[in-house]
């Protein structure tokens, strides 16, 4: 196999590990050493060329050649059978839509999370139940570190230089799920977004860390906290719309299915919903009101919510459609939400994984 | 024991900056709008024309969060002696 990188000859494994350490090729946790017969397993298991690339990685342009990827995927703890969900996260990253550009150097906290959907979940043990946002699982670890690796050494995003988010989050390491489908009334993420049923996809979304929502009850009672939590004043969305999501367990969903709600109606719920007035978000300070007319003198904010009259009631998203839900976690009291980056980025994007022939 | 390397060499050669401007009285300076404070942007416009009195094309940038597109630089850096290309915020 035509592999180009650079070959490094070390006498023992730890000064390997500690090489890594010193040229800032790791994360700030060990890796495993990309030996060339592991980076050529990958690259094997998915049959393309090796110096095929997905494209340049922001913000330093590195190209994301499968073998560059293959090597840092190795890095990350992935099997040759985690490789092409690696790929399809990569090349959901980098349509332009993401804008990882700016998601990887904002000063906000959003990191890309990696949704996995279809058969190719189960199949290679991701996590979409009990603590699927945790640790514990080699698929969602891996596939998760694999990626960030890649955005660190491809895409040189460190954190005293390039990447500008002051407080950060602790998706930076690994921020990947599944969604959990067997135990779920509504069609997946992926099916939703134009994949065909029982097809295998990956979906990235820039998004805060999964905030905590007590939810049960109803589906009145839990749309009820779950609009709440959805209109934080801390967070970007009530002040510059752009994407949010909604994660709800599989006894959530049930509950909801068994009164009628279909995902479609939950959605629209929230998005009448989860709104404040316009003086409760001016009440905030200035500089969110800047950005508030940032975007609306830049087009994105749109006319039809009066932005002077203090009775307005400012939604969090610009469109239903822009507030993403996946089931997934274990059946109990808890949801999630996790606020996007607002206008400025980070949106949803869909990618198939190409299984080998 | 043989591994591969994560990156990709650091670039070989870094161009040399520009010569520096003498002043602005004159000049022509790209003022690339990058679409996120308008009113800040249109301020800054006023005071290289009217105050310093330097010829002004004034760009706009499709997203402030995203690099410009490479027409845009291009159009940006023809027959300009300078250019700025960005704000903080």
């Amino acid at each position: 196999m035509n592999l180009v990188s650079e070959r490094l000859n070390v006498d023992d494994y730890e000064e390997a590990i500690e090489l890594f350490y010193k040229r800032h090729w790791t994360d700030g946790l060990p890796v495993v050493l990309p030996t060339p017969r592991r980076v050529e397993a990958l690259i094997e298991h998915v049959g393309r060329d090796p110096q095929e690339s997905l494209g340049a990685i922001p913000p330093r342009g590195g190209e994301a050649t499968l073998e560059k990827l293959a090597i840092n995927a190795v890095m990350g703890g992935c099997q040759p059978e985690h490789f092409p969900v690696v790929l399809a996260a990569m090349e959901a990253l980098l349509d332009p839509a993401h804008n990882l550009n700016g998601v990887s150097q904002t000063t906000h906290m959003c990191v890309s999370l990696i949704i996995v959907n279809g058969p190719i979940a189960r199949e290679l043990g991701f996590n979409s139940r009990d603590g699927v946002f945790g640790n514990g699982y080699r698929a969602n670890a891996a596939v998760g570190r694999a990626v960030r690796l890649a955005l660190w050494n491809l895409g040189g995003a460190f954190p005293w230089d390039t990447d500008k988010s002051t407080l950060s989050h602790p998706g930076e390491y690994a921020f990947c799920i599944a969604e959990e489908e067997e135990d779920n009334p509504w069609p997946p993420l992926h099916v939703e977004r134009g994949c065909p049923p029982g097809s295998d996809a990956v979906t990235v979304f820039a998004c805060e860390g999964p905030h905590s929502v007590f939810c049960y009850g109803t589906p009145e009672e839990m749309l009820h906290v779950l609009a709440d939590s959805l209109q934080a004043l801390g967070s970007n969305n009530i002040h510059v719309l752009g994407q949010t999501l909604v994660t709800l367990n599989p006894l959530n969903a049930e509950e909801f299915a068994k009164r009628g709600w279909s995902k479609q109606d939950v959605r629209m719920y929230l998005w009448e919903h989860a709104r404040r007035p316009l003086a409760e978000v001016r009440a905030c300070g200035v500089i969110h009101e800047q950005f508030r007319k940032m975007e609306r003198d830049a087009g994105r904010y749109p006319l039809r919510y009066d932005l002077e009259n203090p009775t307005t009631r400012l939604p969090v998203t610009a469109s239903p459609e822009d507030i993403h839900i996946i089931v997934a976690g274990g059946r109990s009291y808890f949801a999630a939400v996790l606020p996007g980056w607002g206008g400025f980025g980070g949106f949803a994007v869909t990618r198939p994984i190409r299984r080998p022939r | 024991m043989e591994f591969l390397s994560p990156v990709w060499p650091a670039a070989a050669a870094v161009r040399p900056p520009n010569k520096r401007l003498q002043g602005i009285q004159g000049a022509r300076i790209a003022l690339v709008d990058d679409n996120l404070d308008t009113a800040f942007t249109t301020h800054l416009e006023a005071l290289l024309t009217e105050r310093a009195g330097a010829k002004v094309r004034r760009l706009v940038k499709p997203s402030g969060t995203a690099p410009s597109p490479r027409e845009l630089i291009e159009e940006a850096a023809a027959g300009t002696d300078a250019a700025v290309v960005g704000i903080g915020l």
